[in-house]
């Protein structure tokens, strides 16, 4: 008897310890997006969830893997049109089914991802108010519910709930400004660390006969330029530079690269000659679910905003866009 | 198509439609093509009787525009026309379909210096926009915004769409969820080409006399 005491007081404290958000205090929340960021990327797991947008709905399955020989990751549709994305230290693969072509963006240097993680806590809280809800069961996990409501109307809020204690993501909904639910993913059943099934991770597309494309995006080592060529000169509250990459001289074709972030959503800025002979994307405004993109021609670049934020947020950044240097 | 549509969608376009048959309506403006035709000439009669500067619409087709609805019985109050429209738009049309998001949609051809003011350029700093709202008033017409992702989209659009996600999606935060969108597969109907030809020469009447700074 007396192991299993000690075994159970042991676990009480690791608990405990792993579990600082009892009290619901605004730090505790932000502990908890900041746990939940290091579990997204740091854990092992593979699950099944359903993705509910508008009228539609659609299930797929997540299979993340990180371990010494980094991470790798396969996301597939197992109802609709098989789609997957296959992730990996060589890059990232997007497969559509629908017209049997994969395209390829082959992986990018350290250097150039966000020198500020997505998820920093301190530069979310400018922007979003944090309140940690109660706990809900939840493909049979108990998930601590964390609100995240934006305090303007250029970004999503979330309602996500957080598997306690890994503050893994179970649930999550998007909601805008007026906190109307725009998306919501909820897992059906998870598996963590040794329970994963690696043969997962391969995709089960005959990609053999698929018409693989490359990206055709600049992503070797990028010219050093202290300031950016082209920037907004307006930005939303709370969204900062947080990497940027240039390419190209002057006079010839350039491609610029800028990542935006208020810490939760992220924009990218391009800036890009234009080139006749390309299928060049419509300008205004275009939607991919919750994503939106904004485009426009300006002295010769084609100027892009992306990003997982309301129309308003790309078109209004992307009209701002303008070259800082003559 | 009945009294009651028109007078909803008129109510939608103003924000005064109460949620439920606002909801209803967006399920139909997806799969009624003839009801996202009005919803179009609403719009356009709309930037007919404003003409403002910034959104203009050629007179040969506000004259189409008028003969066509002359026959329509349709009533709309002068506060109709007032901004208050412009309110559910930033937050409703999210979650909307693609039929709505062409309504809410701004295009491009904005001149940046002119539609937000201050000599920026070279500042490494960059100004906070002030109100969402300030901005969509200043919008200069409607656009039908495109799908991204799905068979017609550009290589370069997928292209940006694949890196953004790579760059954002890799450190933490959303993880995973960042690529959501793009194994979705798009269930939202695209313009058929009928409809295409039509938004198409919409377009180029509008264009014609428009300044755009396009290059």
């Amino acid at each position: 008897m007396k192991p299993r005491f000690e075994t159970c007081c042991l676990a009480t404290i690791l608990l405990a310890m792993a579990s600082p958000a009892c009290a619901g205090s605004n730090s505790d929340a932000a502990q908890w997006l900041e746990r939940m960021s290091a579990a997204m990327s740091q854990m092992t797991y593979q699950g099944t969830f359903v993705y509910v947008q508008g009228d539609d709905v659609e299930t797929m399955r997540i299979t993340h893997v990180a371990d010494e020989e980094g991470v790798r990751e396969r996301l597939v549709s197992i109802s609709g049109v098989r789609r997957e994305i296959l992730r990996d230290s060589k890059g990232v693969r997007w497969v559509k089914g629908d017209d049997l072509s994969v395209m390829e963006d082959k992986a990018l240097s350290r250097s150039f991802f966000p020198e500020i993680p997505l998820g920093q806590s301190d530069q979310a809280s400018a922007s979003y108010r944090l309140e940690l809800g109660s706990s809900e069961r939840i493909a049979g996990h108990s998930g601590r519910m964390l609100r995240i409501i934006p305090k303007d109307e250029f970004r999503y809020g979330y309602n996500l709930w957080l598997e306690e204690p890994s503050a893994l993501l179970l649930k999550w909904e998007l909601l805008d400004s007026n906190h109307e639910r725009l998306a919501k993913l909820m897992f059906t059943d998870i598996r963590l660390g040794s329970e994963v099934d690696l043969d997962e991770l391969e995709s089960s597309s005959k990609l053999k006969e698929y018409q693989t494309t490359a990206s055709g995006l600049p992503s070797g080592k990028g010219l050093s330029h202290s300031n950016p060529q082209w920037q907004p000169s307006q930005l939303p509250t709370g969204f900062r530079l947080t990497s940027h990459r240039y390419m190209g001289h002057q006079d010839q074709q350039i491609f610029e690269h800028l990542v935006y972030s208020d810490g939760l959503a992220a924009i990218s800025v391009y800036v890009e000659s234009t080139n006749v002979d390309e299928n060049q994307p419509e300008t205004g405004i275009s939607r991919l679910g919750t994503t939106h993109a904004f485009s426009r021609v300006s002295e010769g670049v084609l100027i892009t905003v992306v990003g997982d934020v309301p129309a308003i947020t790309v078109q209004s950044i992307g009209n701002t866009v303008q070259r800082t240097s003559p | 198509m009945s009294k009651e549509s028109r007078e909803h969608l008129s109510c939608l376009m103003d924000g005064e439609i109460n949620r439920e048959t606002g909801r209803f309506l967006v399920r139909r403006l997806g799969a009624d093509r003839e009801l996202r035709k009005t919803w179009a000439r609403y719009h356009l009669l709309r930037d007919c009787l404003r003409h403002q500067e910034g959104e203009l619409v050629a007179d040969d087709l506000c004259g189409k525009v008028q003969q066509a609805l002359a026959g329509e019985a349709l009533q709309i109050a002068p506060r109709r026309f007032s901004t208050a429209w412009l309110k559910p738009v930033a937050g409703v049309a999210v979650a909307a379909s693609v039929a709505l998001m062409a309504v809410i949609a701004v295009g491009p051809g904005q001149n940046p210096a002119s539609t937000l003011p201050g000599e920026v350029a070279g500042s490494p700093q960059a100004e906070a926009f002030v109100s969402p709202q300030n901005i969509l008033l200043r919008s200069p017409r409607a656009q039908q915004a495109s799908v991204m992702g799905g068979r017609g989209a550009s290589q370069k659009m997928n292209s940006y769409l694949l890196r953004h996600y790579q760059v954002t999606g890799s450190t933490g935060g959303k993880g995973f969820v960042s690529y959501i969108p793009i194994v979705v597969t798009q269930a939202s109907p695209e313009p058929d080409e009928q409809d295409r030809a039509e938004e198409d020469k919409a377009t180029e009447s509008q264009d014609h006399g428009s300044d755009s700074t396009q290059q």
